[in-house]
């Protein structure tokens, strides 16, 4: 049985497991998924900062919610045009990136943030929106919302370090590999002329405020 | 004696141990004696440093009443001095949490006579060999005695839940469904209310005081929380939020039910549980029956708008 007692942390964080256990799905109050009748390997809650890495893995989760839901956007307006396969390669990533932290959430137990619905909406919305500036305002809106997140996640390295490097190691590397990847679609987003977008710096203060405030909200709701 | 802790209330409480220690109506005054001194020692040397070395013990019992407890008690006058007695420390000195804790868990068995009332919890502290006016150390209210309990209670309750879990992963025993894994959790939950009954109205009035809703919210959430996750509950969408939501909701209505249920071993209020809990579950799958028409009833208002688009012929490329 792939639940087997005994600190299985890091397989739990890196490896696909299929913890299908039990018989199928059955319904369940409150709707959603079916359950998994078996837990994943949990965290042990005793020695670690609760506070601080519920807020961080909830604010991460969201983050990772609401690019994919940016790009989601774009990809409904730009699909068929000649950034269509850059935009859904970055997606990918970032589904990879939500799935991860999916992973973390439930195993050290942390809430998402009650504004997950909103952040679908207002994700959507701002990819769509930045689209139909055209591909150039799409890759503003990457570079700002990337821009934005890699400082986000270097804050949260610098907190994590300075809490004790070594307990959280698993999730500081997580958190690491994810900042170089945001920083490469950052890359990316200038490499496709960005910085040409008329009202390149108007559009780029107003969508880093913006994932300001959602980064504070997410923190705490 | 007993109307002067309630005149200086908890804020002065701690200051009067040296008093409830000359004033103690039992013939053990060493042993107490010491306890007190170590563990006003102890508070002496906490305040020196900033943190309190044994706040993990009392976070295990207490989530938020021991954070209500020390901004209390720090803010202090001047301690009291010992030595005159010679300042003796002993090995096994217990902290001001523990010794709460102990006389709290005293207290418990006289509140069938007593209520949740600084009665219970002076008698409690006069079975440890404490003066009655230790239960000054409290509210007047018993609202410390209550979280105290209620805290206990969910503790009890996560053990139950883990040993079960432990049982299923080694293979000794069956997985319950969902239903009756819920199903089981509250009413263990609820069982433990049993011998408390005749008193548990008196004491969910006193949780629902304004001072005591942050705590006993956070009681009750922590409670549901850990009932799903032991259930499985993985969801990390709203779903999170409306599980938690709806198993409260049947948590609370079924104590209420149990509040005024005079039938033999509370069966009406268990047959309650299990219909609440049945009609929980069928309004998930009816919520995704609902899901899966609207879905199809769009799907087919698209294809009747492409036909009359096609029958008009606004389809066609010229």
């Amino acid at each position: 049985m792939a639940a087997a007692a005994g600190p299985a942390v890091r397989c739990s964080l890196w490896q696909r497991r299929s913890l299908r256990c039990g018989p199928g799905p059955r319904p369940v109050p409150g709707g959603g998924a079916p359950l998994r009748l078996c837990s994943t390997q949990a965290v042990p809650q005793a020695g670690i900062n609760k506070p601080v890495i519920d807020r961080i893995i909830r604010v991460d989760h969201a983050g990772e919610f609401g690019a994919n839901r940016i790009y989601a956007g774009q990809m409904a307006v730009l699909g068929r045009s000649s950034v269509g396969p850059v935009i859904q390669q970055m997606w990918n990533q970032e589904k990879d990136h939500l799935k991860k932290f999916n992973e973390l959430m439930v195993a050290y137990r942390v809430r998402p943030t009650v504004l997950l619905p909103f952040w679908n909406v207002a994700g959507f919305v701002l990819g769509a929106g930045s689209a139909l500036l055209g591909k150039k305002g799409a890759m503003a809106c990457t570079v700002a919302v990337e821009e934005s997140i890699s400082e986000h996640y270097n804050n949260q390295i610098r907190t994590l370090i300075e809490e004790d490097p070594e307990k959280y190691k698993e999730l500081l590397q997580v958190i690491k590999q994810f900042r170089d990847e945001e920083q490469e679609h950052h890359d990316i987003g200038l490499e496709h002329d960005a910085e040409a977008t008329p009202a390149y710096s108007v559009l780029k203060t107003a969508i880093q405020l913006g994932c300001k405030a959602a980064i504070f909200l997410s923190e705490r709701i | 004696m007993w109307c002067l802790s309630g005149l200086f209330g908890s804020r002065v409480g701690p200051a009067l141990y040296p008093l409830l220690r000359v004033v103690s109506k039992g013939n053990q005054q060493y042993p107490p004696l010491r306890a007190l001194q170590a563990s006003a020692v102890l508070r002496r040397a906490s305040d020196e440093h900033k943190k309190e070395p044994l706040a993990s013990s009392s976070q295990q019992h207490f989530d938020s009443p021991p954070a209500g407890h020390q901004p209390e008690q720090k803010p202090q006058g001047p301690h009291p001095s010992y030595t005159g007695q010679g300042g003796q420390e002993s090995e096994d000195y217990e902290s001001e949490e523990q010794l709460q804790h102990r006389i709290l868990t005293a207290a418990l068995e006289f509140v069938p006579e007593h209520g949740w009332t600084a009665e219970a919890i002076a008698e409690g502290a006069k079975t440890l060999g404490l003066s009655v006016a230790a239960a000054g150390m409290f509210r007047s209210d018993g609202s410390e005695l209550i979280l105290h309990f209620v805290s206990e209670c969910n503790s009890k309750l996560s053990e139950l839940l883990q040993k079960e879990q432990k049982l299923v992963q080694l293979g000794e025993a069956e997985k319950k469904p969902i239903d009756e894994f819920l199903r089981d959790a509250v009413e263990a939950r609820l069982r433990m209310l049993i011998p408390y009954i005749e008193k548990w109205p008196q004491a969910l009035s006193i949780l629902l005081l304004p001072r005591n809703i942050p705590s006993s919210l956070n009681l009750l959430t922590s409670m549901i929380d850990d009932i799903w996750h032991y259930a499985g509950d993985q969801s990390t969408d709203f779903n999170w939020y409306t599980r938690r939501a709806v198993l409260t909701g049947i948590y609370n209505t079924t104590e209420l039910v149990m509040m005024q249920d005079s039938s033999p071993g509370f069966e009406d209020t268990w047959r309650f549980l299990g219909n609440r809990v049945a009609d929980a579950m069928a309004m998930s799958s009816t919520a995704s029956q609902v899901q899966s028409t609207g879905e199809a009833v769009v799907q087919g208002l698209m294809g009747a708008a492409v036909t009359i688009k096609n029958l008009a012929g606004l389809n066609q490329r010229r």
